[in-house]
This record gives structure tokens, C-alpha cells and sequence, in this order.
């Protein structure tokens, strides 16, 4: 049975919704295990606050933040699935229909960049990258709204065979950049290596990684260790107010590249703003978080 | 046993406002004043500089950096369904004309404000008070009445909204009336600890290859 248009425009609004309520498990757990280790008395009723303003979100239906982003999703389609009806109108489709009848209504944010007007349509929205996942038979959506909180504090930088070390000082310089203001604790994603944009999209999908994860290339998983021990020895802290926790995760992706090697750093704000769910044939809508 | 957090009235008294340390926790009650909007603060400037009329009288008060999504009532009056607060640094180049013209002896947001806004803040015996991004259950439940919502051409986040509210926050006092700013402070303290942290790095690094070459 295919997946129509139907089924992906509730499927895509249907995580929109989700995403602002539900700080994800294992952002919570992290954020527990950050609260009974942290030294920082600020730091530590910070962090409590934080979990209670999701416990809230989560057991009231409420939005965790007033900020709800701008539309943003990664859809993997199984080669295994047949499709029918516009599948990419359905994406934008669904989201006119979630502004017009969700509950609380969601603020104007999405921005013409020319001009700086908001409201709830624009160009290219909503954000949608497009990707193959062979041999399976349901679309894999992921919805991860941003916003400017922790989405202006990215950069990206290229540079030529680069040394870890090099790469390493980067993401550091990024870190002090944002300092105290992108709602830290963050979870960090690293791109290394792809080109321009594929290598801004590596430190995305590195942002969608659960906490706990180790890339399964061991120089990664080394440097993810170090750099998250790097980034708390700062002492930013839960918001920026002081304390052992900038942040709970550092996941690096790379890709082979030639020799020019770009590096994007990328943030997502203590949220960590991502439901993910598989979308089946027979309209079956599988929530995996 | 955690200590008691202080509750303040707003409008903020001098008295109350030179009280407070940097790294203080606080809940406020009483009228605050609201705005996420650029554009907001534009007008504020122009009422400053007396080009444009003054929807409310902003002397002495609060200005935080708090966006809510408000909406008219049947009754022809207002409600504010939720609020959070926002990026303050984006104001920065504004922020110390406005503290110094209207005495503000409150600010805030998330992020902080910069050394211009410190010096401001402290000549004018104010404070920048800083709420929990994603906080936005917790402070929109703190709302007792809607007091006014001013300038409604703009987008909801951008309209210039005075609540009165009960047990706000807790907030942490970012930076005080006498100069200390956690932001700055915590900005010295990181780019100092740079080297350290660097060779950390370099460290285990060495670690991370030694490893490697002896499993090799």
C-alpha cells in the first residue's frame, strides 16, 4: 500500500505538534544525570527549573517555548514503499493546516529575510531535506524546528587538510562565541569534511543524535569525549548563568571531501527540539520519539 | 534544604534594586512590562527622542525581553495565552539610551547584555534579570491580569505588553547595579581557561592515538 498525500500531511503536522510539547527521553535523562553532578548551586536549581518548565509541557499539553520555529524536517523514504499523490505539497500543506487549527496558536516566525516580516509562510517553507533509505517500507520523518535562539550561533568554517588539533580549536572558538546565550545546556553537532553544504547538513544530522551515542569511527568517538569535557570546562552553564553543564552531548559526523575540508558547528538549545516517527503504507504512524 | 527565594515588588524600588547580587535567585510580583520585538524598541527610542507618543509611561520601570502571543477578547480586552523570553544581545546597541532615559531598574531576557548596557544599568541603579529560555509553562502561569497591549499592528511577539504577575520565575540576576556581570565575568573566565582547556585537548588526544597504535 503506498503513502499518500493524506497520510504524510497529518504524519508531518502530526510531529510539528508533538515536537513542541515533548522535550525528548534521553534529553531529560541527561538533563537528570547533569542536575546530580552538577557543583553549581545556581546551576542546579537552573537545571531543575528546566525540567520542570517539560514536565509541564509534557503533562499539560503546553508548549515548552514560545518560540516554535520555523518548520524544519529530514524525511528518509524507504525504497521499499510506493508513493502517491504530491507527496512534497502534502509537507507544506500540512503545516497552513497545523497554524490554522492548533491549539494554543503558534507565533508569526517565519521571516522574509529581505524584508524581516514575519508570519506563518515563505519561501521554500517548509524546510525539507529529501533522502533514499534502501530495502524499507515506510518514510523515517523527523521533525527539528529552529529558531534563532540556538540557530544563529552556527558557523561554519573551511579549511585545508586540517589537524584535529585545528578542527578541535574551531569548535572551541564557536563555543565562546555563543557564550551564554543559545539556551545552553546545548547538544553540539560537528560536520567535518563532504563540501559547503554537505557538510553544514553533516552537523545537523550530528545534532539529532541521542545523548550517549558515540560515532562508531573511533577517532570520532574519541573526539566527541574530549570535546564535550572541553566545552563544560568553560563555565557558561545551564543558561549562561555559570556552572558545569554547557552542554550534555558532542556528536561529530564527517564526510570524505578533497582536502578542503569544511567544518560547521552547529547548536540546539537545551529542548533539543526532534520527534521522530515511520510512517507506513497503511497510514500507520509509528512514534519512536 | 534549599534556601528561600527572594520575592520582589515591580515596579523594582532603588532600595530593592541595589540590594541585589549578581548570582541572586528571584521571584517577582507586582506590573512588568514586555516586548520581543526590534522594531518595538525602535519606537521606544523615537518616544525618548519625543517623536512618537508614549503608549505608556515607561519611567522607572521594567523592559524585559519576553515575546507572548496575545489575543482580543469578546469583552474587547485582551488575553496573553503564553510568554518566554528571548535573545537580549540583539538589543544591545539600544539598550543603553533606553535605560538611561527611562531609569529602567529592571531588564532581562536570556543571554545577557553587554558592558555598554553594565555601565548603564549601574549609573542608573538597575538590573538585568535572567528567565529560563523554554520556560514557557512555568512563566506564563505566574500571569494574573493583562494591563495593557500596545502598538497591535505589530506581530503578536513584538507588541508591547504590561502584565501584572505573581511568583515570576525564578529568575537569576545576571547583572547587578554595581557593575558585576555574570556574561561578562563568565566571557573573561572561559577565554582565560582557553590555553588550559587546549592542552586538555592535546592531551588526550595524545591519549586517543597511543591507544590506537597499542590495539593496532
Amino acid at each position: 500500500m503506498p503513502i499518500t498525500y493524506d497520510m504524510m500531511k497529518r504524519a508531518t503536522a502530526q510531529l510539528y505538534e508533538w515536537s513542541l510539547r515533548k522535550v525528548p527521553d534521553d534529553t531529560l535523562d541527561a538533563l537528570r544525570r547533569a542536575r546530580e553532578v552538577e557543583t553549581n548551586e545556581v546551576a542546579r536549581r537552573t537545571l531543575g527549573i528546566l525540567l520542570r518548565s517539560a514536565e509541564m509541557a509534557e503533562t499539560q499539553d503546553r508548549l515548552v517555548c514560545s518560540d516554535s520555529g520555523v518548520p524544519n524536517y529530514v524525511i528518509g523514504i524507504g525504497t521499499g514503499v510506493p508513493l502517491e499523490g504530491d507527496i512534497k505539497r502534502a509537507v507544506s500543506d500540512g503545516f497552513d493546516e497545523l497554524v490554522a487549527t492548533t491549539n494554543p496558536p503558534l507565533l508569526k516566525h517565519v521571516t522574509n529575510p529581505l524584508t524581516n516580516e514575519r508570519s506563518y509562510r515563505g519561501k521554500e517553507m517548509p524546510l525539507v531535506t529529501w533522502d533514499l533509505i534502501d530495502g524499507v517500507d515506510y518514510a523515517d520523518i523527523t521533525c527539528q524546528p529552529k529558531a534563532l535562539g540556538s540557530g544563529r550561533w552556527a558557523a561554519m568554517e573551511i579549511f585545508t587538510f586540517p589537524t584535529l588539533e585545528m578542527i578541535e580549536r574551531y569548535v572551541m572558538e564557536c563555543v565562546l562565541k555563543a557564550g551564554s546565550q543559545h539556551c545552553p545546556p546545548v547538544n553540539i553537532g560537528v560536520g567535518i569534511g563532504g563540501t559547503f553544504d554537505y557538510c553544514a547538513k553533516l552537523a545537523a544530522r550530528a545534532t539529532l543524535r541521542q545523548y550517549g551515542t558515540r560515532n562508531p569511527e573511533p577517532i570520532l568517538a574519541a573526539m566527541e569525549e574530549r570535546l564535550l569535557a572541553a566545552v563544560n570546562a568553560t563555565g557558561f552553564g545551564p543558561m549562561g548563568t555559570g556552572g558545569d553543564t554547557t552542554a550534555l552531548g558532542v556528536h561529530v559526523e564527517y564526510a570524505a571531501g578533497h582536502g578542503f575540508t569544511p567544518v560547521a558547528v552547529a547548536f540546539n538549545c537545551w529542548i533539543n527540539r526532534r520527534t521522530r516517527a515511520r510512517l507506513y503504507g497503511d497510514g500507520r504512524l509509528e512514534r519512536i520519539e | 534544604m534549599e534556601e528561600e527565594i527572594r520575592r520582589l515588588r515591580m515596579p523594582l524600588s532603588e532600595g530593592d534594586a541595589l540590594s541585589l547580587r549578581a548570582g541572586d535567585m528571584v521571584l517577582l510580583d507586582g506590573e512588568i512590562t514586555i516586548t520581543a520585538g526590534l522594531p518595538t524598541h525602535h519606537r521606544i527610542v523615537e518616544v525618548a527622542e519625543g517623536r512618537r507618543e508614549a503608549p505608556r509611561d515607561l519611567h522607572g520601570g521594567s523592559l524585559f525581553h519576553l515575546g507572548s502571543y496575545s489575543r482580543e477578547t469578546e469583552g474587547g480586552g485582551f488575553e496573553v495565552l503564553y510568554m518566554n523570553p528571548t535573545t537580549s544581545t540583539r538589543f544591545n546597541p539600544l539598550m543603553p539610551g533606553l535605560i538611561r532615559h527611562f531609569g529602567l531598574r529592571a531588564v532581562g531576557g536570556k543571554g545577557g547584555l553587554d558592558a555598554a548596557c553594565v555601565a548603564a544599568l549601574r549609573e542608573v541603579g538597575g538590573v538585568y534579570l535572567s528567565f529560563v529560555g523554554g520556560g514557557a509553562p512555568l512563566l506564563s502561569d505566574a500571569i494574573r491580569a493583562v494591563v495593557s497591549v500596545d502598538w497591535n499592528d505589530l506581530v503578536s511577539h513584538y507588541r508591547l505588553v504590561t502584565l501584572r504577575v505573581e511568583e515570576l520565575g525564578p529568575l537569576t540576576v545576571g547583572i547587578d547595579a554595581h557593575g558585576n556581570s555574570l556574561y561578562g565575568s563568565l566571557s573573561e573566565t572561559a577565554a582565560a581557561r582557553m590555553p588550559e582547556i587546549m592542552a586538555g585537548l592535546a592531551r588526550a588526544r595524545a591519549e586517543a592515538e597511543a591507544e590506537a597504535e597499542g590495539s593496532a
